[in-house]
């Protein structure tokens, strides 16, 4: 098994951690931007461009309260987004395993 | 400004991982996500089990030579309310911390299960307040120690059901053995409950507090 089986979505450094940080919170919860910013210590440019990648692919969902100054955007992992990381975790495994 | 309508984002880190790295590094973000989510933490049960020998200690300390009884000092009333008020407060800086920027349905579950902990610890008091009421002034005895051994219980009962719906064998271990130590130490009396209380709750919060740490020690070595 190569490298290839793992989902190139994820297999990123940076949005392995957003998918993995995001993972952690119970079913049901969202987590607002600026706090996982600061959990991964990415900048927001970077961090908004992977997030949009991940939305893009329905592993998460972002929501927006607020308007102006106040306003505030929280994220999650979908249901699928989960599904994701467990398979590329069995991947990972069942590779390492295999070397 | 909505994060997420910023277009100035950059493309960094796009190479890929090496299998090894990747592993190392998603168990490294789960660990620390965990760490930084959860605000329990074997310091905090540390703290809690100095808190429970300091002020029972200070209570058995004014009691234990009274003949009859008549219940704790002021002096040694206002040791144990300070220590309960530090613990109350290492725990809600804690929380505030370890929740921040987290919302939905896990805040609304807390809410919810500190309005049926408040119902039970309020409709303990009302009750010895009632059976105070009614009874004569001579029986401090029970009501110190129905009042303590009935917290504690309470306490314990809430925490444990809390444990079991999340899984945490651990602290559902710890609740059951918290009430065994507060009916157990119910039998010791008015004077002999605090100190046994204070020496047997400090004793099951440093193990659980030692088990925890062990167990976030093995997690990081398997990894």
């Amino acid at each position: 098994m190569t490298a290839d089986a793992l989902d190139p979505l994820i297999h990123v450094p940076a949005r392995l951690q957003i998918v993995a940080t995001l993972a952690a919170l119970p079913d049901g919860d969202v987590l607002s931007f600026t706090r996982l910013q600061d959990m991964i210590g990415l900048t927001p440019g970077n961090l908004i461009t992977h997030l949009r990648k991940l939305e893009d692919a329905d592993y998460l969902t972002s929501e927006k309260t607020g308007t102006g100054p106040a306003s505030r955007t929280s994220v999650a992992l979908t249901r699928r987004g989960r599904a994701a990381l467990d398979d590329y975790t069995a991947t990972l495994r069942s590779m390492l395993n295999g070397l | 400004m909505n994060p997420m309508s910023d277009t100035a984002g950059t493309y960094e880190d796009e190479g890929g991982l090496d299998p090894h790295d990747a592993a190392r590094l998603l168990a490294q973000t789960q660990r620390k996500a965990e760490r930084e989510l959860d605000f329990h933490s074997p310091w905090l049960s540390v703290i809690a089990a100095g808190a429970v020998l300091v002020g029972f200690g200070a209570v058995w300390l004014s009691v234990r030579e009274q003949h009859p009884f008549k219940g704790p000092t002021a002096a040694a009333l206002v040791v144990l309310y300070v220590l309960v008020a530090i613990r109350i407060g290492t725990v809600l800086y804690a929380h505030s911390r370890a929740s921040a920027g987290v919302s939905g349905r896990s805040a609304r579950l807390e809410r919810a299960e500190g309005a049926g902990l408040a119902a039970a610890l309020v409709a303990v008091y009302v009750l010895m307040a009632a059976l105070a009421g009614d009874g004569p002034g001579s029986h401090r005895a029970f009501y110190w120690v129905y009042g303590l051994t009935a917290t504690l219980i309470v306490l314990g009962t809430f925490w444990a059901a809390r444990s079991a719906v999340k899984e945490d064998w651990l602290g559902l271990a710890l609740s059951i053995a918290i009430m065994l130590v507060a009916a157990g130490s119910a039998l010791a009396g008015p004077r002999g409950m605090w100190l046994s209380d204070g020496v047997g709750l400090c004793v099951l919060l440093l193990g659980y507090a030692a088990a925890v740490a062990w167990l976030l020690h093995a997690s990081r070595s398997d990894t």
